[in-house]
């Protein structure tokens, strides 16, 4: 018997905080909140998205920069099950909760003070590296940032292809234009393919554009036991599969960055998440990438067979990937260009247009999304559908 | 800002002082003869924790390069590139092309490895291997 997650749980309520807002107030020296605090304004926002009391909730999974006892506390929360996860998993393991009968509705909450704490993505003391051995390592040769690693690994890309830096730019100018129909972005300015070409580079070939921004923000979601959801709303939105598959090995020699760019684990997980689904990437109304940077969106494409693996770059500017044509792609401005929540606000996105609530960026007929992740080389899965 | 540091985990001790030494020496398994980069207690072919330092011959081939338009480390100042190389022996490190830069596309040049005194420390870096006019 082939076992899987499909139809275990549904979200029922999403929330968030005021991405803009904040970002301005940040960008004037204010500190609005702290981690805890974003967390909190995200939860409570999602608990009345539900239409749900605090004490409905009896799982609570965290995210990795927000602590978790705290966050129970400052919430008011005893759980009969927790724990800490990042989007992706936060999400995997509420499923994996709800199917093992040890929670019912489970509340994610994350929150995240990046921009007014000052964390470091590349440099002395960066973000990430007691986890990940790959971004640190190579320091002494001035090697450091997460987007410097992506760097490395596109430019064998672009040069294996012939991916062009224009083609590449279709991310951004897609993101904005998705950005500039959604109130809650914080870039809300369209951007051209000249512009992109035009715009400095950080660690070359990466412009400024293909990077995500770095802001405050917390984000939540209540994920539940999927027959409850029914009776919780009316249209809740069910998790029809999930699929994960990890490439540790050769890591920090970053092996799979430049041999494979990552290909057998999407393709894995490819298989693990539309074999759970029931369906196949032409089924898929729109598609949620992981994109702190813009790289991952066209490997993505290929690693799910949206494209034929060394096309995505031709399947980027022939065929699109907007809402104004071809597949649409982070429909909220993703990482790049609404706000950057670690993945938490891909799924509240996701959740939103199978809702059927994003107005002017509205995919029509949307009737399943699509997340990705493949941060370091973990892909990870979810399809949300009605 | 500061300047950049090496990660000197305890295995990584006896890399470095081979580094040191103007070579580059990382263990080859005993068991199974794979080589292992970074350095580390196991081999992760075979579980072993027999091996031998071994320096390799310091020659490799350009797989990939970036070049940092932003200042992270006081040391680094931009632009300046990161180059990954495969080694001749199989593994893949990173370090900074010195010297003459290739025209076009950097990767599939051959590099050799050098060492040089940085930030009161010692490390390796590339120079291409020159080639005989008329041959890339």
């Amino acid at each position: 018997m082939t076992r899987n997650l499909s139809k275990v749980a549904a979200v029922v309520g999403v929330g968030h905080t005021d991405y803009r807002g904040d970002w301005t107030r940040v960008r004037a020296g204010e500190k609005p909140r702290d981690s805890v605090g974003y967390g909190a304004d995200a939860f409570k926002a999602a608990l009345a998205d539900a239409g749900l009391q605090a004490s409905d909730i009896d799982g609570l999974i965290v995210g990795p920069t927000t602590p978790y006892e705290r966050l129970g506390e400052v919430l008011g929360l005893d759980v009969r099950w927790g724990g800490q996860a990042d989007a992706m998993l936060g999400v995997i393991q509420a499923c994996m909760a709800i199917n093992a009968g040890l929670a019912e509705v489970v509340a994610l909450v994350y929150g995240n003070n990046q921009r007014s704490g000052g964390a470091n993505y590349g440099g002395d003391n960066a973000v990430g590296g007691a986890s990940f051995l790959s971004y640190i390592y190579h320091a002494p040769w001035g090697f450091t940032s997460q987007g410097a690693l992506y760097a490395m690994m596109f430019r064998r890309y672009m040069e294996e292809t012939g991916l062009t830096s224009a083609e590449l730019g279709e991310v951004a100018v897609a993101q904005r234009l998705h950005s500039s129909l959604n109130p809650n972005a914080i870039q809300q300015k369209r951007i051209t393919v000249q512009d992109y070409v035009d715009s400095a580079f950080v660690c070359e070939p990466l412009h400024i554009f293909d990077y995500c921004l770095i802001n405050d923000g917390g984000v939540a979601l209540i994920v539940c036991e999927g027959e409850r959801a029914k009776k919780i709303r009316k249209d809740p939105v069910t998790i029809h599969g999930v699929g994960r598959y990890d490439l540790n090995k050769g890591a920090t020699s970053l092996e799979p960055r430049l041999t494979n760019y990552y290909l057998p684990a999407q393709q894995a997980v490819a298989e693990q998440v539309f074999g759970a689904a029931g369906i196949g990437p032409k089924d898929v109304s729109s598609m949620q990438v992981y994109d702190s940077f813009s790289c991952h969106i066209p490997l993505a494409l290929e690693g799910y067979g949206y494209c034929k693996v060394g096309e995505a770059g031709r399947f980027m500017r022939e065929h699109g990937i907007s809402v104004e044509r071809g597949l649409p792609v982070n429909t909220s401005g993703g990482h790049l260009s609404e706000s950057y929540m670690q993945g938490w606000a891909h799924q509240v996105e996701a959740v939103r247009q199978v809702r059927g609530e994003c107005g002017e960026r509205q995919v029509k007929d949307c009737n399943y999304v699509h997340y990705s992740s493949d941060v370091a080389g973990k892909a990870v899965s979810i399809i949300y559908g009605r | 800002m500061a300047n950049s540091k090496i990660v000197m985990g305890i295995d990584d001790i006896p890399m470095w002082a081979s580094i040191d030494r103007h070579r580059l020496e990382l263990q080859t398994c005993d068991d199974c003869g794979a080589i292992r980069y970074p350095p580390a207690p196991v081999c992760p072919k075979c579980l072993s924790e027999k091996a031998t330092w071994t320096a390799v011959s310091g020659e490799g081939t350009i797989i990939s390069w970036v070049v940092f338009h932003r200042k992270y480390f006081d040391d680094h100042p931009p632009p300046y590139n990161s180059t990954a190389v495969e080694l001749d022996e199989g593994p893949i490190i990173v370090t900074q092309l010195q010297g003459d830069e290739p025209e076009g596309s950097w990767i599939g040049k051959r590099v050799r490895l050098g060492y040089a005194e940085h930030a009161g420390r010692t490390q390796h870096f590339a120079r291409l291997i020159a080639t005989p006019a008329g041959q890339a």
